[in-house]
């Protein structure tokens, strides 16, 4: 059976006030090398409710000081506001089977975008954590992270950079190449698109191995980009992304598991 | 019709702003075409967002309920704008991309066809749509989008663009659907061409 929590933020170095979620259970069978989890035994409806969640005190709404009750209570509005803008998205969000391969649960983030408030508050709660942290640079990965990149840059005052496939970005690129399951592939990035002591983000729908992250990062770090963080919509926590991207922190909206 | 035609954009300098931060790049993807690189315009935060106002300014009282983006850069425009009207955004794609049910439309390139995709349910019966891409040339891809939406009942309004020539093989309209663009191409970087010169590279 499939269950959906929440994880509202990992730890990272925006703020030092977070703890480390404790990760979900974990009743599948060893994930395949690939992107998606094969599960054991399957039937389910076409829209996911989230099951369960857990959340940790975001970062935005730390402060060092102690609080007063007012702010106190401001918090926990907040928290309750964040938690249901977060069931929402994942509510919204469709589990395709089978796709692209058999044994392969697809999460699609289409049915997402048709859901004109749950996508807005999905901007928003990336805006809300990204924003006044000096980031100059958001980097979206082709194609789904162009959908979810350029609406975060826009409203922090960041400029968008695609990461995109081989031979579509005219000029000048410089090339990362990653592994797959089966073969490598290939991400580029224009020369000059970013300056070395950028402050960068990096976007995608989705995590699962961490291989196309991982490929992102060091094309940026390459030009002496430093990047502040990873961010995604949906986290497939037993495939164990967030420990590949190693030393730059993961944020997600949605962890989903078997 | 273009931006700059009407009354509330004649001579708007955020118009000739977004056109100068369109990078061309000479013979990509192959000799003799002149590529105009919206990435360069993605980097210019004002030029962007302005680009995202002025289609946002236009669209948001037209009643309009579905954003259709066509891969990939139509992604890098339209998810902004339909936020900012209300919209929904749905993405059309190259083939096998969008899991789940699709509908397809073929649609003829230079040498051989290609398909564009949309989910089936994305879009119901009497919406509302703006189909949005970066750059209009032949109209064969607009074309096929607006098949899409039109075979599943909806009202394309508009398609809208930020770059492309008054005149798509000789026509205003696209499948008898107008287009709305912002600039058009330029010959070569830093330098706003009249029509008339070519560069000589």
């Amino acid at each position: 059976m499939m269950q959906r929590s929440l994880i509202f933020s990992s730890p990272n170095p925006i703020s030092p006030h977070l703890s480390t979620p404790s990760p979900p259970p974990v009743n599948a069978v060893i994930p395949e090398r690939n992107r998606w989890i094969a599960p054991s035994s399957f039937s389910q409806p076409s829209f996911i409710r989230f099951q369960n969640y857990q959340r940790t005190l975001p970062s935005l709404l730390c402060t060092a000081a102690s609080d007063s009750v007012a702010n106190q209570q401001q918090q926990m509005a907040s928290q309750e506001e964040q938690d249901t803008r977060i069931a929402k998205i994942s509510s919204v969000i469709r589990v395709i089977p089978d796709f692209p391969k058999p044994g392969i649960m697809f999460q699609d983030i289409t049915t997402l975008l048709l859901d004109v408030g749950a996508f807005r508050d999905t901007i928003d709660l990336f805006v809300e954590r990204y924003r006044g942290k000096d980031i100059s640079v958001v980097a979206g990965v082709e194609a789904r992270g162009f959908i979810f990149g350029p609406p975060i840059a826009l409203a922090i005052g960041a400029k968008f950079v695609p990461m995109r496939k081989p031979n579509k970005l005219p000029g000048e690129v410089i090339s990362e190449e990653y592994s797959l399951e089966y073969g490598t592939d290939k991400m580029e990035m224009h020369v000059g698109a970013v300056q070395a002591g950028e402050r960068a983000l990096i976007i995608d729908d989705l995590v699962a191995t961490g291989g196309t992250l991982c490929a992102a990062i060091r094309l940026l770090e390459r030009v002496g980009v430093h990047v502040v963080e990873c961010a995604c919509v949906i986290e497939l926590p037993e495939l164990k992304g967030r420990e590949r991207l190693g030393k730059t922190p993961l944020f997600v909206l949605v962890s989903s598991s078997t | 019709m273009f931006a700059g035609d009407q009354n509330g954009l004649q001579g708007d300098p955020r118009l000739k702003a977004i056109s100068e931060a369109i990078r061309v790049v000479p013979h990509f993807p192959k000799p003799g075409i002149m590529f105009q690189d919206i990435t360069t315009l993605l980097l210019d935060h004002k030029a962007f967002k302005d680009t995202v106002d002025i289609f946002v300014d236009r669209y948001r009282d037209m009643a309009i309920s579905v954003v259709a983006g066509v891969e990939a850069r139509g992604f890098m425009f339209g998810p902004s704008i339909a936020l900012a009207i209300g919209a929904k955004f749905v993405p059309l794609r190259k083939p096998r991309k969008l899991p789940g049910e699709v509908i397809s439309e073929a649609y003829v390139l230079e040498y051989g066809t290609d398909c564009l995709e949309m989910h089936v349910g994305a879009v119901q019966p009497g919406e509302r749509a703006l189909v949005i891409d970066d750059l209009v040339a032949t109209g064969g891809t607009l074309s096929a989008a607006i098949r899409l939406l039109e075979r599943v009942g909806a009202e394309v309004v508009e398609c809208a663009c930020v770059v492309g020539l008054r005149e798509v093989k000789g026509h205003h309209r696209l499948n008898g659907k107008p287009l709305y663009i912002l600039v058009e191409p330029r010959q070569q970087t830093n330098c706003s061409a009249p029509s008339g010169i070519i560069s000589s590279l």
